[in-house]
């Protein structure tokens, strides 16, 4: 075996390391760098506020409800549905009164509202102390109750932090992360 | 009794819809996505068993001119077990991550070839050969950690033990105490000749123990007690737990006088405060009570005092020559510089002339024979395998799930930090093993047992969430 051979071998395998190293870098680059599908619906999801806040937050609203309604919607322990027809005393609002978005307005869907980091969420909260599914509105005997998902940093009602499904009264403000929202007639 | 309830599933269906719901939702996301990360990681595995047996060519060549196509058995049967658990991979956990087990494979490769270019050197043949000894090592560790595998299917059961997991993990931490030290550090469990380090599997039990722990006690760990500048300190009566570890990492110390370890266990433990509360107080209180107590404890013990003095004046003519003195330190370096940047080759080097340079001194004899670039191709595996660790736990769904991934994923990035930072003259040189490429029995088996650990919790996340980066 010459020198020469041994040596163009070892400069190869050398070579062969780094591919790996870099196929592997490769094959996760859009963990690195972030995803072009990905980031189209999550662009969609996450700000559909500032621009057209009544058309787009119902799409949003209708891809949260597609992924977790319907076990509410079949529990027994849930009301009769309201349908569309909240009573008088009904919330049809949010409003955020404090955080990154503060001032923007979303109409309340027919049933229920994920908050949480999820591009999925009807309400998409992105900062370091939102959890994934964070919690959730949930429209019980024409009451908005917020039950929060065992999220990291916890869903605060009032100041006080929430551990079981919590009525949530007119104008009274929640927090979640650094956003702070009330419910609106 | 109403029509709903007259199937068998009627009572279960009142109970839990949800749990129903979720359940089909999973399988419905299974179906669509069936084996995309697996079908990423066959190939990967494949190239990192080609580099293993092209590793132990390359030392065959070079070390003697020829081929033994025996020895080349030894990192096919290590790839033959990979390939084993890829299988095992696809049927109990298709979604975990597709890059652990590659590169755990290629280290655990590249340490056997270089394990057995010492045997060549020194020259240890047969069942003696210490290769030999680290693949049937290997063995046993990637059959434990596929069983460990396929038995937790769901990590979340680990934080009801946690205090089983705490005392197992002090246990096998005094264990030692009751065998003879070796080389001076008692960190050692001599059973029937086959020496064990049980404190290389307590760094698993412990950090099951500090997550289980810390999610219940992260609200009270992270109340402000007190604000100095710009650190919010907790409250006093919140210290309890940080000075208990701190006790057993001093007293590991002092005891077992192993630096190494004490290091490993607080940084550990600090690491996961950290994440668990969000508050750098905690680095900072933790920092200044082990540096206080190491810098105490250099003054006080000689073998402290000892390593302190090898670190920072290891090219003196009195240290060089001393028994125990930086000897082995300076060897290495010497390894390291006569290595330069392409290495000497695999093989054409002389990686021998450094004392146990198969377990403790494994990254400068890399270094020598690698080079510059190779050894950095190999920290960048490490480092690829952390970052993937420490995103296994920053996607986890739980909070106990969260903090053992990344508390394990760090166990591994802080003692490659302590072995590599103590080669080379960083930090003090201290007793620990270089995760997957040293010889040592006890250490592969933690450490793949890290990586099944790290692939069931990988697999537990929705794949909504878990791309891996793949789309």
């Amino acid at each position: 075996m010459s020198d020469l051979v041994l040596l163009v071998l070892r400069i190869g395998f050398l070579l062969l390391l780094w591919v790996f190293v870099f196929a592997i870098v490769y094959a996760l680059r859009s963990d690195l760098f972030g995803q072009r599908a990905r980031k189209k619906d999550g662009a969609a999801a996450a700000s559909p506020f500032p621009s057209s806040p009544m058309s787009a937050a119902p799409v949003a609203a209708a891809g949260a409800a597609s992924a977790v309604t319907a076990p509410v919607s079949s529990a027994p322990s849930t009301p009769p549905p309201t349908g569309g027809r909240p009573g008088a005393n009904t919330a049809r609002r949010l409003v955020i009164t404090s955080g990154p978005r503060e001032g923007t307005e979303l109409e309340l869907p027919g049933e229920q509202l994920a908050i949480g980091r999820s591009s999925e969420s009807g309400l998409v909260i992105r900062d370091d102390y939102t959890s994934t599914h964070h919690a959730r509105l949930m429209l019980w005997n024409d009451q908005w109750v917020v039950q929060d998902l065992d999220s990291t940093n916890g869903t605060f009602l009032d100041g006080q932090r929430v551990t079981l499904p919590t009525p949530v009264p007119l104008d009274t403000p929640v927090t979640i992360g650094q956003t702070t929202f009330e419910l609106r007639r | 009794m109403s029509a709903s309830t007259s199937s068998a599933a009627g009572p279960s269906l009142a109970t839990g819809p949800g749990r129903i719901s979720d359940f089909t939702s999973s399988i419905r996301i299974r179906l669509r996505e069936p084996a995309r990360l697996r079908n990423v990681e066959l190939p990967l595995l494949l190239f990192a068993i080609g580099l293993s047996i092209g590793a132990m060519a390359l030392v065959q060549l070079g070390a003697q001119g020829q081929f033994d196509e025996g020895m080349l058995a030894l990192p096919a049967a290590l790839g033959g077990l990979a390939l084993v658990g890829h299988i095992i991979l696809r049927v109990t956990a298709p979604g975990a991550d597709p890059f652990l087990l590659p590169i755990a494979t290629v280290l655990n490769g590249i340490g056997i070839a270089e394990i057995s270019r010492l045997d060549i050197a020194k020259p240890r043949l047969g069942w003696e050969a210490l290769a030999v000894k680290q693949v049937v090592f290997s063995a046993i560790a990637m059959i434990l950690a596929f069983i460990v595998l396929a038995a937790f299917r769901n990590i979340r059961v680990l934080s009801r033990y946690r205090y089983i997991a705490m005392f197992v993990g002090i246990a096998l931490l005094l264990l030692p105490m009751a065998f003879k030290p070796i080389n001076g550090a008692q960190v050692w469990v001599t059973i029937g000749g086959i020496n064990f380090q049980p404190g290389e599997l307590a760094k698993i039990a412990l950090a099951v123990f500090f997550a289980g722990y810390l999610v219940t006690a992260r609200d009270s760990l992270s109340i402000i007690g007190r604000r100095l500048g710009p650190l919010q300190f907790p409250r006093a009566r919140d210290l309890g737990p940080i000075l208990i570890v701190w006790v057993v990492a001093m007293g590991v110390l002092v005891v077992q006088r192993d630096l190494g370890t004490s290091l490993l266990y607080f940084g550990l433990f600090l690491v996961m405060i950290y994440v668990a509360t969000a508050r750098l107080s905690w680095v900072v209180l933790g920092m200044t009570l082990f540096i206080g107590g190491a810098l105490i404890a250099s003054q006080t013990l000689g073998y402290v005092n000892g390593r302190f003095v090898t670190w920072l004046d290891a090219f003196s003519n009195a240290q060089y020559t001393a028994d125990r003195g930086s000897y082995q330190v300076v060897q290495g370096l010497f390894g390291l510089a006569d290595g330069g940047l392409i290495g000497t080759g695999l093989g054409q080097g002389r990686p021998d002339i450094v004392p146990v340079a198969e377990s403790d001194f494994i990254i400068p004899s890399l270094g020598e024979e690698l080079g510059l670039i190779g050894l950095f191709a190999i920290l960048g595996l490490y480092l690829l395998m952390v970052s993937r660790g420490l995103r296994i736990g920053h996607l986890g769904d739980d909070d106990f799930g969260r903090l053992l991934g990344v508390g394990l994923s760090f166990v591994i990035a802080l003692q490659t930090f302590i072995v590599v930072g103590g080669v080379t003259r960083v930090i003090p040189l201290t007793g620990l093993t270089t995760p997957f490429l040293a010889a040592g029995g006890s250490s592969l088996v933690a450490n793949w047992i890290i990586v099944a650990l790290l692939l069931r919790l990988s697999d537990g996340i929705r794949p909504a969430r878990f791309p891996g980066g793949l789309q």
